[in-house]
């Protein structure tokens, strides 16, 4: 293992406070024009991206930044959620420039509403950020907790039905399971006290070394409530029910907001948390790996069955993510570092999907496979896109999932959980059937009318494509030379392998 | 002894405005029971804060005060002003809902009092008043999960909700009185948006289907 050094860094709290300053910026002036809102939400992302990079840059260099007595810690781990964030971010308001403008009458986007939104999206970055960055096992509660605050009306942005009902559906589903996690966090801090300091019981970073003391059936009803609290914000089978229901409300951006790096926030919290028991309680390894298992499969299933395209990419996150939950819980460096390059892959690959999903939407006005085979198409970009997509996703060779997905398969053979290592194969077949065929349908199956001069059947405009060619070709290039992220893989997971360890 | 007596008293007092909370059909009564339940909350944290010589619970009870008893009372009275007054027909009637919270009540009370090792991580918290507070506070977190499957009527949702975060909220005097009143800050403040947003986007479900019933929020489902 590499020697990490600890060092003080005001980077480590800029990183959440200047978007969430941002945030602050545009809902104060962001009615007034586009420039107070598009414009401070651009640069506000641009800076946080570069504070981003300047932390990846430091944490690569073996430095772990730290502010605030250590309540705030930056390792590889946040390091690679933070970086992600702010590219996802980047990508996600280029992309809602024309897409929230044309795709809706302007009556549903007025100034006022577009200025709500992309506050609410800095904030939920600042958020995000903070979750992140906090090294305090309560704090993580709240901090997660705000994240779920700062996206529900991004959810229900239209004021529809379908989105009113969608954004309560997860705000209230979201906050119960996060209040159970809440007392699976304050059952380890209190288990740890008799070992540690006030202060030092609630960091993560001290919580790892005497995690072996902690008795089993605390460690169980704990990690119990940290599946069942942060698997909800994760979409994790059989606390999903909110997520398919807010993948199809809401605005396509969102979308792949949630799917890209909402959903990943539960993810890490469940890599603070539960994760810190994996080496010492075996059991923790093998509930974690049933429930991945489930979730992953019948996650898919599910995806088979629909007809929404947004809902079959949501059923999809379900199953996908149960990868990277699988691979953090078995606690080993090949599984955790498989487990993280799924995360980063699946960012990629679900918001390019959810784009390609949202541009297929905004031409044809319509997220049903059956009405989008008859449209005809003159949508190239989107074609390409969604194949790369469709294919990465599905774990096919030369593309990034194909990459991550087989560091999984070894890592759950090697832990000696070979049902699980089958489970995974057999859902990877059924992800590339689910995703062949709805590629098939939509873009080659002969459309049932004609219409050549139909006026929507062009491709997106250029601020819609760029994301989502910028972000299929991260899948071609992550997919051949691997190594390139390979340094900051490697650190976040040495990280998470030092806190186990003390 | 007589300042534990006091503690344990106002906690079967929490608990019954806790089950009033629950089963008054009328939402603005529900929700003084829950103004209520919440002063005895706060003032278990003032009790527990003066028994432990420990200032940082005063804050606590400070917290509490401000967000449970003043701020969300207002916001549901707020709400429940524009919205029908009654409780939506529950599934189940007003015997048979008492009769279920009974036996919740009784099967946590005698498994989480008896075997209080499996969720108690440390000594203290095995010994009363700790004991008697923990096993309260997972009674009203059930209590308040119960709202939360039984009930239909949005508002009433939100004060399961409540009753949910506020059994947690009983369980840190017994496992985390250390910690800093920041941090409980922040929880309690989370609970607060929490509720509003809950509440507003209530509003706007019976703006738009004209009912606070959860139970025909069912466009979704497939």
């Amino acid at each position: 293992m590499t020697s990490i050094e600890v060092v003080e860094s005001n980077l480590a709290i800029l990183v959440f406070i200047i978007p969430t300053i941002f945030s602050l910026i545009i809902f104060a002036f962001g009615r007034f024009s586009r420039l107070l809102r598009e414009g401070i939400s651009f640069l506000g992302l641009l800076i946080t991206f570069l504070i981003s990079a300047a932390i990846c840059q430091k944490v690569l260099s073996g430095y772990v930044l730290s502010a605030w007595n250590m309540t705030i810690y930056v390792d590889g781990l946040s390091a690679l959620m933070e970086i992600l964030g702010s590219l996802m971010g980047l990508v996600i308001v280029f992309y809602s420039l024309k897409y929230l403008k044309r795709h809706r009458p302007p009556e549903e986007v007025t100034p006022k509403r577009l200025s709500l939104y992309y506050g609410l999206l800095m904030l939920f970055l600042g958020t995000m950020n903070w979750t992140c960055a906090t090294n305090n096992i309560v704090m993580l509660f709240v901090s997660l907790e705000a994240t779920t605050l700062a996206t529900t009306f991004l959810i229900a942005f239209y004021w529809g039905r379908r989105g009113v009902e969608a954004g309560y559906k997860y705000l209230l589903l979201v906050t119960v399971g996060v209040t159970f996690a809440l007392f699976g966090c304050v059952l380890v801090y209190s288990a740890s006290l008799p070992y540690l300091s006030g202060h030092e019981a609630q960091l993560f970073t001290s919580i790892g070394g005497i995690a072996e003391k902690i008795p089993s059936s605390i460690v169980l009803l704990a990690c119990a409530f940290f599946i069942a609290g942060f698997g909800t914000k994760a979409g994790l089978m059989p606390f999903h029910a909110w997520l398919p229901d807010a993948h199809a409300e809401a605005p396509a951006p969102i979308s792949a907001l949630l799917s890209g790096i909402v959903i990943k926030v539960g993810v890490y919290a469940l890599a603070r948390t539960a994760a810190v028991f994996s080496p010492s309680y075996s059991a923790v390894v093998v509930f974690v790996a049933i429930i991945a298992s489930a979730s992953m499969f019948l996650g898919i299933c599910l995806a088979l069955v629909q007809d929404d395209l947004k809902r079959m990419l949501a059923y999809s996150s379900v199953s996908q993510i149960a990868y990277v939950i699988e691979g953090i819980g078995l606690g080993t460096y090949l599984g955790i570092y498989g487990g993280l390059f799924h995360l980063l892959n699946h960012t990629i690959i679900k918001g390019l999907l959810l784009l390609t999903a949202g541009a297929l939407v905004y031409t044809t006005r319509t997220r049903s496979i059956q009405e989008l085979q008859k449209i005809p198409k003159k949508m190239p970009i989107t074609l390409f896109c969604f194949f790369i997509g469709a294919l990465a996703i599905a774990g096919m060779p030369p593309l990034n999932g194909f990459m991550s997905k087989l560091t999984l398969f070894l890592a759950v053979a090697q832990r000696g959980l070979l049902w699980a290592a089958v489970i995974a194969i057999l859902t990877s077949l059924l992800t590339a059937a689910c995703f062949v065929r709805a590629a098939y349908r939509i873009f080659w199956s002969k459309p049932a009318t004609q219409l050549a001069t139909n006026p929507h059947s062009k491709d997106v405009p250029a601020s819609m494509w760029l994301g989502m060619g910028i972000l299929a070709l991260l899948c071609i290039v992550i997919g051949i030379y691997p190594h390139l992220i390979h340094p900051i893989l490697d650190s976040a997971t040495q990280c998470i392998l030092k806190i186990l360890g003390g | 002894m007589i300042r534990g007596n006091l503690i344990v008293t106002l906690m079967i007092a929490h608990l019954i405005a806790s089950i009033l909370a629950v089963e008054i059909r009328n939402l603005k009564s529900a929700t003084i029971a829950l103004c209520v339940q919440a002063f005895f909350l706060s003032s278990i944290f003032a009790a527990f804060a003066h028994l432990s010589n420990n200032p940082t619970l005063y804050w606590w009870s400070l917290t509490a005060l401000v967000t449970k008893v003043v701020v969300i009372p207002w916001l549901l009275l707020v709400y429940i002003r524009k919205l029908p007054k009654a409780e939506i027909t529950p599934f189940m009637g007003l015997t048979f809902s008492i009769s279920i919270v009974s036996i919740i009540l009784v099967i946590f009370y005698r498994f989480i009092h008896t075997y209080i090792e499996f969720v108690a991580p440390t000594p203290e918290a095995m010994v009363e008043p700790a004991r008697s507070c923990l096993t309260i506070s997972f009674m009203i977190f059930a209590l308040g999960l119960y709202v939360l499957i039984a009930r239909k009527d949005a508002i009433k949702v939100v004060i399961g909700l409540c009753l949910l975060e506020n059994g947690v909220h009983l369980s840190l005097i017994t496992l985390a009185p250390g910690l800093p009143s920041t941090t409980f800050i922040g929880i309690a403040t989370n609970v607060v948006i929490a509720a509003w947003l809950l509440l507003y986007l209530t509003g706007k479900i019976f703006a738009i289907i004209g009912s606070t019933d959860t139970s025909i929020l069912s466009e979704l489902r497939r």
